[in-house]
């Protein structure tokens, strides 16, 4: 890791000569519409994500309160399947992705010493499509048939028959996707041509290798997602016969084309995850990072291997033997660099003088749960037993301790640790601490009950079920509600900080942080690093 | 920013989405047939 030896450079202390950057800062409603600056937009992302992790929650409450009991109480099947994909749709697409951009947004550049991200424009673009796509996606809702209710997944033949709502969820993602690509770009091209002077690749913090990897596979499998669902839109309205069997299509293929997309899309959503621990694990340990190198390594390794494992969320197709056990053994092997990482933080704190401040607590947790989560997938990769569970209640339950408690609570970390820069105030640690407990404990009375509903046979994207069901689907509900509340706690822990209530932060509040980022004052001034500091 | 990594960050912008492009245009046209093919998927 770095060390610096010039600090920060304080607004004002701009290099005139080669910079074109205006440096007063912007006012009002155009400070934000023509945003260029990082953090500006870094903030609007980390905005946006919050308010669709509302509505995809708000969602999945509305699915919970269905399936308190058995038999049909609220809603129609048709509209439970519409609140399931969308709540898939917006929580991957609209949450997720777009809060680990606005990590990268605010983080690469001051990890790295650059004044700003490569394209700062492009980055406005980038962002402004978010809400277009988010609108138009909600809206969908509202036009005749519904959203669309064929899974996040879009799966053909279902998705070719379906009305307007499918169509607007295709435009939204090539939207998201878009958006998504250029942020990608951006940040590779942020990361390999604006590198402060001495900042060799194999210095930087974890958190800007991860998204280096991550970016790459954005880049190499958004393409294939668009492709997807362009040949979806052309089998829909254009006479094409991609997947439509009695046109000599294949719908199978479909599953294939998606994959290879959605297994990668799997670690997009987890590799920036891994580098927010990576930054907070050491500093909390008060230790270097053990085995930083093989950090790096572990994560690329896993980037590859995303690409060769796709149809194992397709065991029940009817594949060759051949190739459930090419596809089972390749996806145990990202056991093994997932294993690195695990080992390392693990290594990290051992002997380290720790602290349990809210940043860490969610680390920890995430390293506790996250491996719950990456121990079913392994479960899961087993063919044999893949075909026994395939789209049962243990699916769910398998991703949503990686997403939640992997991605999500590396996000509440994330948000956590870096908070008193972006604020200059610090967070309430009582309230922190509520909130990490309240959500560990909420987390896992929803979603642990859901590996014994899908041994016993329950398939998910149902609206009923069989009476011997009931409890754990009673207690998932309660669990889901009290998880929602939680999440009010931490919206007041953060509004709490931008309202200037708190202790104020100092430029380094945490002991044993290390990094660019907290060579400069809390909050972040609006244009920092314009002279390059010097990494040694 | 200098103008030198102003063209770098143009050139490497540029060649990121002809890859985006190739990459699209290649699951179209080809990428079909050799995702299906790797699985076992006959007649194609």
């Amino acid at each position: 890791m770095s060390s610096v030896t010039a600090g920060h450079v304080s607004p004002g202390h701009a290099d005139h000569g080669h910079d074109d950057h205006h440096h007063a800062t912007p006012t009002g409603w155009r400070r934000w519409l023509f945003a260029t600056n990082h953090k500006d937009i870094g903030t609007m992302y980390l905005i946006f994500s919050f308010v669709m992790l509302l509505e995809g929650g708000t969602l999945a409450l509305l699915l919970r309160t269905e399936l308190f009991e058995p038999g049909l109480q609220f809603f129609r099947p048709e509209l439970f399947n519409q609140f399931t994909t969308m709540h898939g749709l917006i929580m991957v697409f609209g949450a997720i992705m777009p809060a680990f951009v606005g990590f990268a947004n605010w983080m690469v550049p001051l990890q790295i010493g650059a004044s700003d991200m490569a394209f700062a424009r492009m980055n406005n673009f980038s962002f402004w499509l978010l809400p277009v796509g988010g609108i138009m996606l909600t809206a969908s809702f509202f036009v005749p048939g519904g959203a669309t209710a064929a899974g996040w997944t879009l799966y053909a033949p279902l998705s070719l028959q379906m009305g307007p709502g499918m169509d607007l969820a295709i435009f939204t993602m090539h939207i998201l996707g878009a958006s998504s690509i250029m942020g990608a770009i951006n940040i590779i091209v942020t990361i390999l041509n604006m590198r402060a002077p001495g900042m060799t690749l194999m210095k930087m913090p974890l958190f800007c290798w991860t998204w280096l990897i991550t970016a790459f596979l954005l880049i190499a499998v958004l393409p294939v997602l668009a492709a997807a669902i362009t040949m979806l839109l052309t089998d829909r309205h254009f006479g094409t016969g991609f997947f439509n069997a009695a046109m000599g299509g294949d719908p199978v293929l479909y599953q294939h084309v998606f994959w290879f997309f959605g297994h990668p899309e799997v670690y997009i959503m987890i590799l920036p995850a891994f580098g927010i621990v990576s930054a907070i694990v050491p500093a909390f340990a008060r230790k270097k990072l053990f085995g930083y190198a093989s950090m790096v390594y572990a994560t690329a390794s896993i980037a590859v291997l995303s690409f060769i494992v796709w149809a194992h969320h397709m065991f029940s197709t009817g594949m060759p033997v051949t190739a459930q056990l090419y596809f089972m053994y390749a996806t145990m092997l990202i056991s093994i660099p997932t294993g690195v990482k695990v080992f390392n933080w693990i290594a990290t704190m051992w002997k380290g003088s720790m602290t349990f401040e809210t940043p860490m607590l969610f680390a920890v947790g995430f390293i506790f749960v996250f491996t719950m989560g990456g121990f079913t997938g392994l479960i899961l990769s087993v063919a044999p037993i893949d075909i026994q569970v395939h789209d049962t209640y243990y699916v769910v339950a398998h991703f949503h301790y990686v997403l939640v408690a992997g991605s999500l609570f590396a996000l509440f970390a994330g948000t956590y640790y870096w908070l008193p820069k972006w604020t200059g105030y610090m967070y309430s640690e009582k309230l922190g601490k509520l909130h990490f407990w309240s959500s560990l404990i909420s987390f896992n009375v929803t979603f642990f009950p859901m590996h014994f509903l899908g041994l016993a046979g329950m398939p998910r994207r149902y609206a009923d079920y069989a009476a011997q069901f009931t409890t754990f689907h009673q207690i998932a509900t309660i669990g889901a509600f009290w998880f929602g509340l939680s999440q009010l706690i931490f919206l007041y822990a953060v509004l709490r900080c931008y309202a200037r209530k708190g202790e104020p932060a100092p430029a380094k509040p945490w002991e044993g942080a290390e990094g660019l980022e907290w060579t400069v004052p809390s909050p972040a001034p609006f244009h920092t690093f314009e002279t390059p500091p010097e990494v040694k | 920013m200098t103008p030198e990594q102003k063209r770098r960050n143009r050139t490497a912008g540029l060649v990121l989405f002809a890859v985006v492009a190739a990459i699209f245009a290649w699951v179209i046209f080809r990428g079909s047939d050799f995702l299906g093919g790797v699985a076992g998927l006959t007649g194609r």
